[in-house]
Formats: C-alpha cells, sequence, structure tokens
C-alpha cells in the first residue's frame, strides 16, 4: 500500500515507515531529528540497526511481531538524541492478505508512560479513533482523541464503547458504515470526504481508516483518522456563495460590465455587453481597440484617448463619459460610462472595473421632451401674438364703426359728410367682415394640423389648377408664368395646402408686381439639400428690402407695401401650411428686382435633377 | 391749432378729421398715410415753432407709430412744448399704454374711435399749457 506523502510531512509526530524486511522505506523530518541523524541517509538501513545496541534486541523481538501482522506498542530506551525513553507504536500494513511492511510512530516516553499510544494519538492533530470490528457490521469505539472530542464536541467517555450507529446520525451513518465494509472486505485503506453535524457544528473532514488485521488474517479493528478541512471547506463555500451573489448580480444588473487589463490591453466582458449592443463577445477577454471601433467616430478623441490619458496621464481613481457606441445591427446606442481605475503602489494603471450604461431611451425621451417643450413655446407665443394682432385688427374696423355711428347721428343728413359718412360705415362693417372670416381661416388651418394625414400630391397639376382664376388677372397685366416643376414629382402633403401655397404666391406675384416691366413668374423644383426637395418661386416684382424685414414678411397682418391693397394673411397661411406639411419656407428679395420664396420638404424624390 | 393724422387706415383718418370738425378742434387738418412723409414735415416745421397736434396711429405698415417715434427722438428738445402727440389706436392692449409713458414727446394715449369728450379734454388740457406758459 502506498503511503501518502502527505501524511508523512503533515503529521505532528515523528513517524516512519518500513518494508517487509524491516529496513526505512521513509521517515519524516521530526522522526529524523529524534533520532539525531539526517533524514535522507536513513532510508534503506535497517530500523534496529539505527538504535543504540541495548536496545536492539527488544526492538527485533517487537518489529517481528509487527511482521507477523500484530499492532505493536513499546516503551524503548534512550533512542539517539531523544535522552530519555521513546515509546514506539509499530502498526503492520497489509496488501493482499500479507504484511507488506510496518508503518510506525515515535513519542517521547517522558510524555506518557501509562498509556503510550493514548498519548501519541492525542499529541496527532487530527481526528483520531479506534474501532473494533465486530460481527453483523457493528463497528464499537475503542479509542478515541482528544482531536476528536474537540472537534465533535463528543465526551471520549461517552464515545468510547458506544456502537458507531449509535453515535453517528443519518445520513453520515450510512455512508461511513459502508466505508467500513469497504476497508474491512479489501483489507485495504479508504479515504473519502465527509461532511457531518456535530454538537459542535457542521464539519467537513477527510476520513481515512486503516484495517487492521489480527494473527489469524482476520480484520478485527479499523484505525481512523479525520483530516479537518471545516475551515477550508467554509472558505470554500464562503468564496463560493459571493461568486454566486456576484454572478446574479451580474445577469440582473442591465449593464455591460468590464474589467480592463491595461497591461494585456484587454477588456474582460459581462454577459449584458452580448445583450445591451447584440456584439459577440468571442473571444473573452477581447481586444481594448475593438471595443475602441465601436465608438462613434466623432467621439473617439475625447472618449478613447482621453480615457488612455486619464489612465496614464494622471492620478484619477475615476473616469465617465457619455458617448455613442455602434451596435452589432449597425445603429447607435447612448451609453453612459463610469469606470473605477486600480492602480499600484506607483500610481501605475493595473485595472479599470467599469460600466457601460444605455441610456438610449432616457436620452430620446430628454430630447422628445425639449423638442415637445420647444414645440410648445413656440405655439405659446405664436397664439400671444395671434391674440394680440387678432384684436388690434379686429377691433380697428369695429372702432371705425363705431366712430361713424357716432358722426352720424350729430351731422346734417342733407350734408356730403353724411353719405360719405354711411358709405364709411359699411366699408368698416365689410372689413371686420374680412377679418372674421380670417381668424376662420387660421383656425381651421391650425385645427387640420391635428388630423392631418401625408399623401403623395402631384405638385406640378396643383399649381395650374391653383392658377385658375387668377389667370385673367395675370394676362390683363401682361405677366407670363412658367411652371417648370416636373410632372413627375410627387411630395407627401395635402392637395389643399399645396394649392393654397401657390394660389397665394401667385396672387401676391400679380399684387405686387412691377410697372416698369413685364411680371414672369417662375416655379422650378430641385432635388435636395441632401435628400430633400427644394421648390424655388420667383418674380421680377417690385420686390422689399429684405435686409430690413427678413422673415416678418411670414407674419400675420404685416404688411410692407402702402400703395397696394393687403390685409397681410397670405404668406403667414403660406408658411403655416408649408410647416404642417413639415417643410420650411425662407424668403430672399431687392427693391425693384424681385422675391424668391425657397420652400424646402425633406422628403426624398427620385426623379429630380440635381 | 395745426392739427397732423398720422395712419395708413383712409376710413379711420376721414372719421377722425369729421369728428375734430364737428367739435371745431381745428380748422387746420393734415392727413399723411405714410408716417416718413409725416416726419419730414414735422421736422422742418419745428424752425416756426407753431404749435402742432399730432394724432399717431400705432398699427402700420413699413414704419409702425413706435418707430415713428423714435425717429423723433433727435429732435424732442426742440418739439417739446410745441408738438403734442397723442396716440390714437384701435389696441386696447395695457402694454401699448405702458410703453406710451416712457415717451416724453407723448402727450396721451387714446382709444379709438375719438369721442367728443376725449377732444374737448385735449383741448382743455393744450389751454392749460399755453396759459401757463
Amino acid at each position: 500500500m502506498p503511503l501518502a506523502s502527505a501524511f508523512f510531512e503533515q503529521d505532528a509526530a515523528a513517524v516512519f515507515a518500513l518494508n517487509q524486511d524491516g529496513a526505512f522505506q521513509r521517515v519524516n523530518a521530526r522522526f529524523a531529528t529524534l533520532l539525531g541523524q539526517p533524514a535522507a541517509p536513513l532510508t534503506g538501513t535497517g530500523f534496529v540497526q539505527c538504535l543504540p545496541a541495548t536496545e536492539q534486541t527488544r526492538a527485533q523481538q517487537h518489529l517481528a511481531r509487527a511482521l507477523a501482522g500484530e499492532a505493536v506498542c513499546y516503551e524503548a530506551g534512550a533512542a539517539g538524541a531523544a535522552a530519555s525513553g521513546v515509546v514506539f507504536m509499530l502498526v503492520p500494513l497489509v496488501a493482499d492478505g500479507r504484511v507488506s511492511g510496518v508503518y510506525g510512530t515515535a513519542l517521547p516516553a517522558a510524555i506518557s508512560p501509562e498509556h503510550p499510544a493514548d498519548v501519541m494519538l492525542d499529541a496527532i492533530a487530527d481526528v483520531a479513533f479506534v474501532l473494533a470490528v465486530e460481527a453483523k457490521g457493528r463497528y464499537r469505539f475503542t479509542f478515541v482523541n482528544k482531536a476528536f472530542e474537540k472537534a465533535t464536541g463528543l465526551p471520549g467517555a461517552k464515545v468510547v464503547g458506544s456502537y458507531v450507529h449509535d453515535i453517528i446520525p443519518e445520513p453520515s451513518l450510512s455512508l461511513v458504515l459502508d466505508k467500513y465494509q469497504q476497508a474491512v472486505n479489501t483489507a485495504e485503506r479508504v479515504s473519502w470526504l465527509e461532511t457531518s453535524d456535530c454538537p459542535a457544528g457542521r464539519r467537513v473532514g477527510e476520513v481515512s481508516v486503516m484495517p487492521l488485521l489480527d494473527s489469524a488474517g482476520k480484520c478485527s479493528q479499523l484505525v481512523g483518522v479525520v483530516h479537518n478541512m471545516t475551515e477550508l471547506k467554509e472558505g470554500e463555500e464562503a468564496l463560493r456563495v459571493s461568486n454566486e451573489r456576484y454572478q446574479y448580480a451580474l445577469k440582473a444588473t442591465t449593464d455591460a460590465l468590464y474589467d480592463w487589463n491595461i497591461a494585456a490591453d484587454t477588456l474582460y466582458w459581462g454577459e449584458g455587453f452580448a445583450t445591451l449592443f447584440g456584439h459577440q463577445v468571442v473571444p473573452n477577454p477581447g481586444r481594448f481597440s475593438t471595443w475602441a471601433s465601436y465608438v462613434h467616430d466623432s467621439e473617439k478623441k475625447s472618449v478613447v484617448d482621453g480615457l488612455r490619458h486619464a489612465a496614464f496621464q494622471t492620478q484619477d481613481a475615476f473616469w465617465q463619459h457619455e458617448y455613442r457606441f455602434r451596435r452589432a445591427d449597425g445603429s447607435w446606442a447612448c451609453v453612459f460610462d463610469r469606470g473605477y481605475i486600480l492602480r499600484d503602489a506607483q500610481g501605475q494603471p493595473v485595472r479599470m472595473i467599469g460600466a457601460m450604461q444605455d441610456i438610449t431611451e432616457r436620452k430620446e425621451a430628454e430630447i422628445r421632451q425639449s423638442l415637445m417643450a420647444a414645440k410648445l413655446m413656440d405655439q405659446n407665443a405664436d397664439l400671444q401674438q395671434f391674440a394680440y394682432i387678432v384684436s388690434h385688427n379686429l377691433r380697428a374696423p369695429l372702432a371705425n364703426a363705431l366712430g361713424y355711428a357716432d358722426l352720424l347721428s350729430r351731422i346734417d343728413r342733407h350734408a356730403e359728410v353724411f353719405d360719405n359718412s354711411l358709405q364709411n360705415l359699411h366699408a368698416s362693417l365689410r372689413q371686420l367682415d374680412g377679418i372674421l372670416s380670417d381668424v376662420n381661416n387660421i383656425l381651421s388651418a391650425r385645427d387640420k394640423q391635428t388630423g392631418y394625414r401625408p399623401e403623395p400630391v402631384a405638385v406640378a397639376a396643383v399649381c395650374r389648377q391653383a392658377l385658375f382664376g387668377l389667370e385673367e388677372l395675370l394676362h390683363e397685366c401682361g405677366g407670363e408664368l412658367h411652371n417648370e416643376i416636373p410632372e413627375t414629382l410627387r411630395l407627401p402633403g395635402s392637395r389643399a395646402y399645396f394649392h393654397s401655397i401657390f394660389h397665394n404666391l401667385i396672387s401676391n406675384a400679380i399684387k405686387y408686381r412691377s410697372d416698369s416691366r413685364p411680371l414672369l413668374i417662375r416655379i422650378q423644383a430641385v432635388a435636395g439639400p441632401g435628400s430633400g426637395t427644394t421648390i424655388l418661386f420667383s418674380d421680377n416684382g417690385m420686390g422689399f428690402d429684405a435686409e430690413q424685414f427678413g422673415q416678418e414678411i411670414f407674419q400675420l397682418y404685416r404688411r410692407f407695401h402702402k400703395h397696394r391693397p393687403g390685409r397681410g394673411i397670405g404668406l403667414f397661411l403660406v408658411k403655416a401650411h408649408v410647416e404642417s406639411m413639415g417643410g420650411q419656407i425662407s424668403v430672399s428679395s431687392r427693391v425693384n428686382e424681385g422675391t424668391r420664396f425657397t420652400l424646402f420638404f425633406s422628403a426624398p424624390n427620385a426623379n429630380l435633377p440635381d | 391749432m395745426r392739427t397732423y393724422l398720422i395712419d395708413d387706415d383712409a376710413l379711420g383718418v376721414y372719421l377722425t378729421e369729421q369728428l375734430l370738425r364737428a367739435e371745431g378742434f381745428s380748422t387746420d387738418i393734415s392727413a399723411f398715410q405714410c408716417p416718413k412723409m409725416a416726419l419730414d414735415v414735422l421736422i422742418k416745421a419745428t424752425t416756426t415753432m407753431d404749435d402742432t397736434v399730432v394724432f399717431l396711429d400705432l398699427n402700420m405698415p413699413l414704419m409702425n407709430g413706435w418707430q415713428f417715434l423714435d425717429a423723433l427722438a433727435p429732435y424732442k428738445d426742440k418739439l417739446l412744448g410745441h408738438c403734442h402727440i397723442y396716440i390714437l389706436t384701435s389696441s386696447l392692449a395695457l402694454a401699448d399704454l405702458e410703453k406710451s409713458r416712457q415717451y416724453d414727446l407723448v402727450a396721451g394715449l387714446i382709444h379709438k374711435p375719438i369721442d367728443s369728450e376725449e377732444i374737448h379734454a385735449i383741448q382743455d388740457q393744450l389751454a392749460n399749457k399755453t396759459g401757463a406758459e
């Protein structure tokens, strides 16, 4: 039977093994010290021969008994360096029913002159016990050492003499009985790992039982040793629980946790990385540069270089950044990344542990919210302006009507002023009616924005239809209109809006034409900028001072020409309609040269030249 | 009393003129639909030092009433005491009344249409001022 090295070197006692000729096979350091000789040369020399001459005869006799299969314990006189006596215990080692050698322990006799074997076993740090093998697979404790009492919390007096099945509870009992049986049957040492609940608490140990044969070659005793592993096991268990907790924490978090090994320049990723961004983390850890390649180009400098700067050029422990990160499907995630940089004693970065948090939804919500707030502010400002202007413009003809009614009551009804005033009263009331219908138009234009559904509109055709009713005016003044919009152009929007836009722009162009040249209106459509479509509406009319008035021209009831009638509502409606369809309108103009309106729609159209 | 009406609304100008005449306010009434023309005339007239009453509309294209007053500001010292500007507006906005108080040249703000009581009040106000000088 091979003897475990650990058994030799870990044992607190002086131990040795002899072969079947009684020569040392192995000794531990403690035994060599006891003899006062170096350990190595002892191997191969006889047990008897290394003892003082006075001891050799007795030693020879006891060794012979042990080699015959009997466990022997005797006290010898001074041995080697040991000034006083030494107690030897010689236990035969049995393999295949034959004695193959002897396992021995030595202990200074001074410690226990009465029960040397017990003292020796007590000196062993591990739990030790001896069982008597009885009939019907029953085992009785005949000895337990102090370590046994300490580890189990059971007093030795209660245990010794008791049967194993009265001391050890199930489920351990079935296991140990099984193992004992195995040792008895095979006559070989049996070892296993056992967890048992004792009065002193849960114990984990590596148990070995060694069968001892009697003179008839039958296994009559079992010597058991339990190497206590409770603390080790508890440590392992604590580590396992902690690891498990960490694993669940990793699963529970939606963040992508990482561990940047700075020397190797690799990143170890938690599960979140694949879940959040869809990237395969093979191999894991992967290269730092792979992560860097997913950072948005415009932010690489501030994020990747910034991180390296923080790690290598500063003593910062924390780093955080918000940036865009490419997902596996090519879309962009907005992430908030926070990391903790571990440094060595010299302040050099060693690792960084951190987490990437996907804040895309939050960001989008913030953007939506600020857009909504801006839109509400705009609408509120619009409403205030609308209320002011409408009250002002509504009240102007009303005030006139009131004044004329007052005047009429006080002047001679045959005077010229009376007739004029009566006509003016009518004119004022018609103006009032006109303003009210404007208000109605504006309000309905606003209302329609909510239920608006875009449809493809054939812009060129709608432009032609908008000219109906204006053709006569155009021809009267000798004007021409060039509609150069391609017939194939379709823009998503509302027919009615496009009709109103063109009708208002054309009638404005006619109204504010120049008297010094025939009116020429040109309407074109071009692709761009970007993927959008631009409609250009230009005339060679009077124009206005765009530098001074600029985009005010689109404001409600703003008027820029004194000698031509106008209510200042047309361009307000044009702008409202363009914006309802998601478009933008701007104007450029020069006095006496002409005016150009630029209408931009972001919807793409493939049928246009650049 | 020389009187200028500055208002782009022809109906309003005619009405105010007839109401002033009916109350015997003035026979020397000039109407300007373009504030810029009125501005030129008023600046030239500063040399004569004749008393002038101006009824100024606020809501006008190209140059509104406030812009007119701002354009007149450099001549303020010459005009004070001789030129009495009344804002005559159809607006009922309080903001306009508050703003009008920032202009020393503005003697008052009247909501259209002007009535006989308001005309008499202006006459009294002017008589007191000229009497005090």
